[in-house]
């Protein structure tokens, strides 16, 4: 089964080069075996065009598709299937002409068939019917808001953050000033493995300014924050399997990619609980981390978690 | 996951297939020339070549990695001791001795590794970076890492950060190297689980994974290498298992696991003194016991967690009449089970890093009064405490008591060293509900640790000196307050702890006061938290396991319109299957005329 799971991260793309690649070969098949003059029934063409379709939604990818998405596809694919079996008479004949045959049903073999379905098909619905109808105790489906709307400011540790005009006190250059071009060129390449710049070694030992405060960063995330978002940051942490939401996963590039740092430094603040109710604060076990770590070292650890995710931070202009 | 039932089913048919042709086309037992060559030799083994060392620019690029990813646990000079050591127990490997638990190789020799050779089975460095050690804090490094990149950091560590031993030196290392990809296995089959089950006693195995191979024999006093406590592994949980490669319900990982020993560890190899026969014997038996669903295939494990797929709705199922207190009567072996995952408390203070419960499996029945819950957890002791405790079970802020691991203390002070050193509080457990759930403006909960001051909670909690009081819950920080008028009415229908493991069962009325008691209805979501306490690992008050919101639903019975709906429905196709077949007919004799 692992050899099977597809690359995180890389999904939709090896997705869509999948089934573009199965289309091709399903051509070239077809194309083929018409030329050895063997060709395959338009029928069985399309039906088999389509149950590949429908498997490949539901086994290939992980995590699963849910069934709602997955018969929207489906539909869609049937509806297409149809089309290109009817683009002219000709072919919507060949296409009828199996069905035609069982119903008229000419010889032996079709009239056995043609019973077997009559008698098969009014059992069949009564079971999906029958369990269509059984008490629905599925899981109910929540749909949370991941990034709420920040407040205009917010107190941690009794001093007042303005979102919009704070800054990240540890985000600086030599000098000790603000400095976003020269922090942003020290982060690790974002390519496979993420790795440092060979010149920016935070546990190099004359490390100064950005990458001792980085390193610093660093060894707070790893006695805090691993347990949950995980070792990759990337929200596998040792205990993130019990819990419903799971930890954020910093490295997808749908979480702090796209926020500001000091909408980072208000979620770390103030956690699960402090989360509007679109949020779904009760649910959340994010601590309120002012509970445990000191203002500078939340910000430390904002700095960290951009670093070792190779993202910049968003800024307000 | 009714997809992945049958996805296994196939593989059951594919592995009994293999079954057959092995056991019809060769004698079972592992006898080529191999197991009689070379003295000293244990069966199954064969001596082979150390591997040539890595390159010095695969060195030099692993420490790129190594300081990117690796040195937050393991520390600057792989002595295990990087800033997230402190908190995690098992701590992260010291690399310095090279010894490491999961290989292939005779016991005492190094792993295999060859930096040349990411092959699984050729290469168990490579497959332990790949695939992480489930139930540590070594994660899959798989899809993080390239390949490449996972050899490169491999040739650091091996090269550099294992300073006692080199891995090239013929005159001190050898290779002795387990053939588990050309031995035989021996099919598992009752008679082969029965021997494996009378070999764990033989060979002492019980001693320290405890009678019912929970791990609870002896588990407060072993020690790995470094001195730090270590707990011997409960079969029943395969996907927490070290060597388990991601791959859990394999008998493979026992079998060499077995063969081989663990490094560090008390767990000693088994190759001297049992047959590659008695082995396999032994692994199925083992293999056997890892938890199964009803029908006795594995259990779906989610690929992004390596831990078992979670349903979050727990089903109780009605029943008329009484509700046995014998979990092994028919009412209740009907049942169907419902995994419950637990993650530490790590919200508010004293966070429990290292929570020693991680499941707990629940069923339930109700009837016209009252709903009861059945709970089987592994717990490797019964914590009962000896003396009054000097807090009751209500208080919740008890840091004078219970104090949180603080993040650097150096290793004598460290969580994994504190883990035989605590005093023993009460085992203890308690599920909650919202209060008047039935006003609730969706999707609005009562907060998962104990309500708040506008959303109370319903709590009933049990301890292991037989007492259970429901509580209500108004907040993380405020003690519960007793609901007497309740707690009379609830029932403890049976607590054991049994070979590793507490089996509790409580009864509670489906309503009680509307206004402090949750009430049950059926077919209703009701939004239920679990926390498990484990008394030997110091818990208390806050400090403990705890689960996400699940939900308690009353199955209702089955209306009779399920029944009649479908027949009128396949009544009508047979209509509409006639009605085509004239038309048909009919056309078709226009066309003929």
């Amino acid at each position: 089964m692992t050899s099977l799971k597809l690359v995180e991260g890389f999904m939709p793309m090896q997705m869509l080069f999948e089934l573009a690649l199965c289309v091709a070969l399903f051509a070239l098949t077809s194309h083929l075996l018409g030329k050895g003059g063997k060709a395959m029934p338009r029928f069985w063409q399309g039906i088999l065009f389509w149950t590949f379709i429908v498997l490949y939604l539901k086994y290939r990818v992980y995590p699963p598709i849910p069934f709602s998405v997955r018969a929207m596809y489906g539909t869609v694919s049937l509806i297409a299937v149809f089309m290109w079996v009817s683009s002219n008479e000709e072919d919507w004949k060949k296409f009828k002409q199996p069905i035609m045959n069982v119903l008229d049903a000419n010889t032996g073999f079709h009239k056995a068939l043609r019973t077997m379905f009559l008698i098969a098909l009014p059992i069949i619905l009564w079971g999906f019917s029958y369990n269509s109808f059984l008490p629905n105790l599925d899981e109910p489906v929540e749909l949370r808001t991941v990034h709420p709307a920040p407040p205009a400011s917010t107190k941690v540790h009794g001093k007042t953050f303005v979102l919009q005009t704070s800054q990240n006190p540890y985000r600086v250059n030599p000098e000790g000033k603000y400095d976003q071009e020269y922090t942003n060129a020290r982060i690790v390449e974002q390519s496979m493995g993420r790795l440092m710049k060979p010149d920016a070694n935070p546990w190099d030992e004359k490390a100064e300014g950005y990458l001792k405060y980085v390193r610093e960063g660093g060894e707070i995330f790893y006695q805090n924050c691993h347990f949950c978002h995980g070792d990759n940051l990337n929200g596998r942490g040792l205990h993130a399997f019990a819990f419903n939401p799971i930890p954020a996963n910093f490295t997808d590039p749908g979480t702090i990619a796209q926020l500001q740092e000091t909408f980072i430094f208000w979620r770390v603040s103030k956690g699960g609980i402090g989360l509007p109710n679109e949020g779904f604060p009760w649910a959340s076990v994010m601590p309120p981390w002012e509970q445990h770590l000191t203002t500078d070292e939340i910000w430390k650890v904002v700095l960290f978690e951009y670093w070792h995710t190779g993202y910049y931070p968003r800024t307000w202009d | 996951m009714r997809d992945l039932r049958s996805k296994s089913r196939w593989f059951a048919v594919l592995i009994a297939l293999a079954a057959i042709v092995m056991v019809s086309g060769s004698a079972i037992v592992w006898t080529s020339a191999e197991a009689q060559e070379g003295g000293g030799v244990p069966e199954g083994f064969k001596k082979e070549e150390l591997p040539a060392l890595p390159s010095a620019e695969m060195i030099e690029a692993g420490k790129r990695v190594y300081f990117t990813k690796c040195v937050w646990c393991h520390g600057v000079d792989g002595a295990g001791d990087g800033p997230a050591a402190d908190r995690l127990w098992p701590r992260p490997r010291n690399f310095n001795q090279g010894t490491f638990k999961i290989r292939r190789t005779a016991s005492g020799e190094l792993p295999l590794f060859d930096a040349k050779k990411p092959i699984p089975g050729q290469n168990d460095l490579f497959e332990t970076v790949t695939h992480g050690l489930p139930g540590s804090a070594m994660p899959s490094w798989e899809g993080i890492l390239s390949e490449e990149q996972r050899l490169q950091v491999l040739s650091f560590v091996t090269t550099q950060l294992v300073k006692d031993r080199k891995f090239d030196d013929k005159a001190t290392e050898t290779l002795t190297v387990l053939q588990l990809d050309s031995i035989k296995p021996v099919p598992s089959s009752p008679e082969s689980i029965k021997k494996g089950a009378e070999l764990v006693v033989d060979k002492k195995c019980i001693e320290c994974h405890g009678v019912e191979g929970r791990g609870d024999g002896n588990a407060f006093n072993l020690k790995d290498d470094w001195g730090f406590p270590i707990q011997p592994a409960d079969w029943h949980k395969c996907w927490n298992f070290r060597g388990s490669r991601q791959d859990p319900y394999n008998v493979k990982n026992i079998f060499r696991t077995f063969s081989t020993g663990v490094s560090g560890t008390p767990m000693p190899s088994f190759a001297d003194n049992t047959t590659v026969e008695e082995r396999w014997h032994i692994a199925n038996f083992v293999n056997s016991l890892c938890e199964r669903d009803a029908n006795g295939e594995p259990l779906p494990i989610d690929p992004l967690t390596d831990k078992p797929k979670i349903n979050f709705v727990i089903r109780s199922g009605p029943t008329e009449g009484d509700i046995s207190d014998d979990p092994g009567s028919e009412m209740w072996q009907k049942r169907e089970r419902r995994i419950v995952l637990f993650g530490g408390q790590i919200t508010h203070k004293p966070r429990n890093f290292v929570n020693r419960i991680d499941d707990v499996w629940v069923k339930s029945i109700y009837n016209d009064k009252d709903i009861v819950f059945l709970f089987q957890w592994d717990d490797r002791s019964k914590s009962v405490a000896t003396e009054k405790l000097p807090f009751g079970p209500n208080q919740v802020n008890l840091e004078q008591y219970v104090k949180e691991q603080a993040p650097k203390t150096g290793e004598p002070d460290s969580i994994a060293a504190q883990q035989s050193k605590y005093t023993v509080y009460n085992d203890a457990f308690a599920f909650q509900f919202p209060v008047k759930w039935q006003e609730l403006p969706a999707p609005i909960k009562p907060r998962y640790l104990w309500g708040d001051q506008k959303y109370p909670v319903d709590i009933v909690k049990w301890d292991a000196s037989g007492a259970v009081k429901a509580f209500a819950g108004t907040g993380w920080d405020q003690d519960f307050e007793d609901r007497d008028d309740f707690t009379e009415k609830l029932k403890v229908l049976k607590q054991e702890w049994k070979d590793g493991r507490w089996t509790l069962m409580v009864s509670r009325p489906l309503k009680g006061d509307y206004d402090e008691d949750t009430k049950f209805e059926m077919g209703k979501y009701i939004p239920t938290v679990f926390f498990a306490w484990d008394g030997h690992n110091g818990d208390a008050g806050r400090k403990m396991a705890v689960s996400a919101f699940y939900y308690t639903v009353l199955e209702p019975p089955i209306p009779k319109e399920t029944y009649i709906y479908p027949t009128l429905i396949a009544f009508g196709v047979v209509i509409l299957e006639g009605w085509v077949l004239t038309r048909r007919a009919n056309k078709k004799k226009g066309k003929a005329l």
